[in-house]
């Protein structure tokens, strides 16, 4: 197909706005798939992707539609992870393409998210698309939304699409729309290979699958192909589209959206960004924009059973093969024993994780609270970086601290700009900006520490504006802090797992906070067990848990062991895991405590 | 072979408010239809059992004092003729002291009962009232001291603590009494609100009192040092006994000996097996009188569980397990195969290992169920 008659676009919206509908019908519409093969939200492939409504990786999919001027052209809709923690991704996703879908509710408005992918979009040059969703809601006010785009963004959405992609209404339009805004690729099949890494994934046959978007050139089985970032070089086995599913084709040329594959074992050797090149005629100079992505937030897993390390470590590594992103290292803890220290792009990546780990291999797992990489800088001048807060050297080793902060922008209807401003001013936030959308909603743009974004300030912001506020975030570097060590000593030893470090002035109340959770938490057991919030050697909180009953049978009436026998075979299966630390038996839940105080 | 004996009464003149046990009230009219059936039943073991010998028996309830003193006659002269029975023979009866005359307690002494076991649970009245028994604290004293008049020298009390409403001096009250009509063996049990009683019903609906952890606390611990003092050497998590007097049916139960269960409800160990008689008086007889056995249920533990049952029964008792008894009867050696459990049990203070036995320690006998459930296979 020539060139010119090649759309390359992806979509962005908030959750829950439509994206994954809109794509379903426009998968349909052009017939793609039939009503048969069809699965309500076709591109989120994974179980946890269709329950939590949320996209995770990128998918693509070709699409063929004739349109009214009477050309076939070749849609490739590139779906884009929706989250925070994917962002560097979907900046990718979005250099693969030359336009975007912008999907706004129609009774909503743009929230926070939107505006950050927006801007992404914008920064890679892509022809957007406004589409008005939900236009079938009785509380849709399609005038209002589009002002707000205007406003908000700049857009001109005198043309923008109305549709509900629920309905049906509108899939027409927004093809047509696409066909005649968004720009054909350029690129030259005659130049040396170049092409994009947008996503990637591990076949247990074919190995890793990489998913590409060609420059110039040409790519095809038998060809020798380097990816730039990693030098590895590998020969093409299959080249092939996704419709969605993935067909084999003879060779991908300029403009193309699909697959390369070539017996490469290890997801690291394909690094989103990257750029494939010819082995043998290579181009000058990578795409620009690739960076290696490094993890933000770390947490400690370990098994609750210490027999199944070697079944997290397996685990560990087989999710590693789809997922360049996680990071991990084993480690030690006196409390927990064996397990290892993960890195993940942010909160849902590491939820994320850990749910898939216990689902799909069955693991019982603790979960340390997450914490931020800390960049400790001693007293004898040796500067160096910390994601356990076990690691602080002590007080006196310690120079400074730094932090990660971030930039943080708040969408909120204008009635909770107080609760807002007085929630991140608690969060030691600092106060940037605050620009009105439209005369209703609010921007807020704050500076805060990331350790505060991800200990509850979603939650919070979340419930003090009663589930209107959207939250996005950049890092915007380290600054130095006031933080100190917060330790927890139960039956009077430091449980290093539930170390944490906090700022200064907020240890006594975290500390307060946490052993009145804890106690909430742990077990009665055969002795009192006093639980303990310290800062060095100062006890800044205590609590303590009672003795437990006496728990012995009291007869054996009969001769009937049987029936006691069975009981305490109930009563043995009613019981939690525990893991063993000193004297103490701890459930799992007590290791994310710290996370979920109020 | 040295075998004990159980058998079952099933009745009673009003179920106390607290109890689980299988035993019906209103069924004056199957006393003298079960009577029969149960020797009928007495009379068909004797056939299979001859050639072993019958060490204790223990004839529980219920009330078994509730039957008539023609139809205990009936019931003790079916067993002495069908038995070879020991003539160092244990043979209690559990009497309530509400339901004994001189003329019951000669027939019983008659018919070679030599141990009675009155269910008196507390010597205060308002207490007797509020958990539903029939009699009173002067009854109770009466009973005991008729029936050691009449010659009885083994008398067991029960008493209980952890009463709605009970305070720790009532119980010392009781002790002392119990101390004073110079029984030779008191059984202490707590109160556990069962599934299914009154008192549960009661406890749901927010009606039952029961005393403050710290007060129950308090009467067990009054309980397992009063009564030592007093003479009475504890020799199991719930027993008390003078020297020499200590329940030797019971103590099989414990030690893993074999026993007989007769009459609705009735549980036995035999050659490793576990049988349990239907629990429905009607269908008992029904079926001893249609020749069938009255059999509602019989298992052959798995290994496993059967080491767990012997070492679970055996630390109930103070003296514990013996090893070289449990090697014998298993083939195996103890330690190697619960080497963890018990150096885990070890280390958190439960239990105490010499090279002879191990047994619970004062800890492990207030939560003797973490013990107990350790040993229970995964």
């Amino acid at each position: 197909m020539k060139t010119s008659n090649i759309r390359n676009f992806s979509i962005i919206a908030h959750i829950d706005h439509g994206k994954s509908t809109l794509a379903d019908r426009l998968i349909e519409y052009t017939g793609t798939l039939s009503s048969r093969e069809m699965e309500a939200q076709v591109l989120d492939h994974m179980d946890l992707e269709r329950e939590r409504g949320i996209t995770i990786k990128a998918q693509a999919v070709r699409l063929s539609y004739t349109a009214k001027d009477g050309e076939t052209y070749m849609l490739n809709l590139i779906d884009t992870p929706g989250h925070v923690d994917f962002t560097y991704e979907v900046s990718r996703s979005l250099a693969a393409c030359e336009g975007a879908l912008l999907i706004v509710d129609a009774a909503q408005g743009i929230e926070a998210q939107t505006l950050a992918n927006v801007y992404l979009a914008l920064d890679n040059n892509l022809e957007i698309i406004t589409v008005i969703n939900k236009i079938d809601l009785p509380s849709a006010d399609p005038q209002r939304v589009k002002q707000e785009v205007e406003d908000v963004i700049g857009l001109d959405t005198s043309d923008a699409v109305l549709t509900s992609a629920k309905t049906g209404i509108g899939i027409e339009e927004v093809l047509e729309a696409i066909v005649k805004k968004v720009p054909a690729p350029q690129g030259n099949e005659d130049e040396p290979l170049c092409a994009l890494i947008f996503d990637s994934h591990f076949d247990a046959y074919k190995g890793v699958i990489a998913y590409i978007r060609v420059m110039n050139g040409k790519v095809k089985p038998g060809m020798k192909i380097k990816m730039m970032a990693t030098n590895k070089v590998v020969e093409v086995t299959e080249v092939g589209v996704f419709k969605p599913n993935m067909i084999n084709v003879d060779e991908l040329g300029p403009g193309h959206v699909g697959f390369v594959s070539g017996s490469i074992k290890n997801v690291k050797d394909v690094r989103v960004g990257d750029t494939i090149t010819d082995a043998d005629h290579p181009v000058a100079q990578a795409l620009s924009g690739y960076r290696k992505v490094t993890p933000m937030v770390y947490c400690g897993l370990y098994p609750v059973d210490n027999s199944e390390y070697d079944i997290l470590r397996d685990a560990l590594e087989k999710l590693k093969l789809n997922d360049a992103s996680l990071v991990f290292e084993p480690e030690t803890s006196i409390a927990l024993g064996f397990g290892f220290r993960c890195g993940f792009l942010g909160l849902l990546h590491m939820e994320v994780v850990q749910e898939r780990l216990e689902r799909e291999y069955d693991l019982s797992l603790i979960t340390t609270a997450p914490s931020v990489i800390y960049k400790v800088f001693k007293t004898d001048g040796e500067v160096f970086e910390i994601e356990n807060p076990s690691k602080l050297p002590t007080p006196q080793e310690i120079e400074h601290i730094e932090e990660p902060y971030v930039k943080a922008m708040v969408i909120i209807p204008n009635d909770y700009v107080g609760v807002v401003m007085e929630l991140s001013q608690e969060k030691r936030g600092e106060f940037k900006d605050m620009k009105y959308l439209d005369t209703t909603r609010v921007m807020i743009t704050y500076h805060l520490p990331l350790s505060e974004i991800i200990y509850d300030y979603f939650d919070r912001l979340k419930s003090a504006s009663r589930g209107y506020a959207s939250l996005d975030y950049e890092m915007v570097g380290y600054r130095e802090s006031q933080l100190v060590k917060l330790d927890i000593l139960l039956n009077g030893e430091v449980v290093d797992a539930l170390s944490i470090i906090v700022h200064r002035e907020k240890a006594v109340y975290r500390g307060r906070l946490l052993v009145e959770k804890l106690k909430g938490i742990i077990p009665r057991q055969m002795f009192e067990i006093p639980i303990q919030a310290a800062i060095g050697n100062k006890i800044i909180a205590r609590e303590s848990v009672r003795a437990m009953r006496k728990d012995v049978l009291a007869k054996c009436y009969g001769g009937d062991i049987s029936r006691k026998r069975k009981l305490l075979e109930k009563q043995k299966q009613g019981k939690k895991r525990m893991k063993q630390v000193g004297n103490v038996e701890v459930p799992q839940e007590a290791f994310m405590a710290i996370l979920k105080i109020d | 072979m040295n075998i004990g004996l159980y058998i079952h009464i099933p009745f009673c003149q009003q179920k106390c408010l607290y109890c689980d046990f299988p035993s019906y009230a209103n069924l004056d009219h199957l006393y003298q239809p079960y009577i029969a059936a149960l020797c009928q039943e007495i009379s068909g073991l004797g056939g299979v059992l001859s050639g072993n010998r019958i060490d204790t028996i223990f004839i529980g309830g219920g009330t078994p004092t509730l039957l008539s003193t023609a139809q205990l006659q009936q019931l003790l002269q079916q067993i002495q003729s069908s038995f070879i029975i020991d003539q160092d023979v244990e043979f209690s009866i559990e009497a309530n002291p509400g339901t004994v005359d001189r003329e019951k307690l000669l027939v019983l002494q008659a018919g070679g009962v030599n141990r009675i076991s009155f269910g008196i649970q507390t010597f205060a009245d308002s207490l007797l009232r509020s958990i539903g028994r029939i009699h009173s604290a002067t009854q109770a004293i009466e009973a005991v001291t008729m029936a050691q008049q009449i010659g009885f020298g083994n008398i067991n009390i029960d008493l209980m603590y952890g009463l709605p409403g009970q305070t720790t001096a009532q119980l010392r009250a009781s002790i002392l009494q119990a101390v004073k009509l110079n029984v030779t063996h008191v059984s202490a049990y707590g109160l556990k609100v069962e599934e299914g009683t009154p008192f549960a019903i009661m406890e749901q609906q927010g009606r039952l009192l029961l005393p403050e952890e710290e007060d129950d606390e308090a009467m067990y611990e009054l309980t397992t040092k009063e009564l030592p003092e007093a003479g009475f050497k504890r020799y199991e998590i719930s027993n008390y006994g003078k020297a020499g007097y200590e329940c030797r049916h019971n103590l099989k139960y414990w030690r893993y000996q074999p026993y007989m269960g007769l009459g609705a409800a009735a549980h036995s160990f035999w050659q490793g097996e576990r049988l349990a008689n239907t629990v429905d008086v009607p269908s008992y007889i029904q079926r001893i009188q249609s020749g069938q056995l009255p059999l509602e249920s019989r298992e052959r533990p798995e290994r496993s569980i059967a080491m767990a049952e012997y070492v679970f029964l055996a630390l109930r008792t103070v003296q514990g397990l013996l090893l070289q008894n449990f090697n014998q009867y298993f083939a195996v050696d103890f330690f190697q195969h619960y080497d963890d459990v018990v150096s885990s049990l070890v280390a958190k203070g439960l239990i105490v290992v010499t090279h002879e036995q191990i047994y619970l320690t004062e800890i492990g006998m207030k939560y003797g169920n973490i013990v107990f459930r350790a040993f229970l296979p995964d």
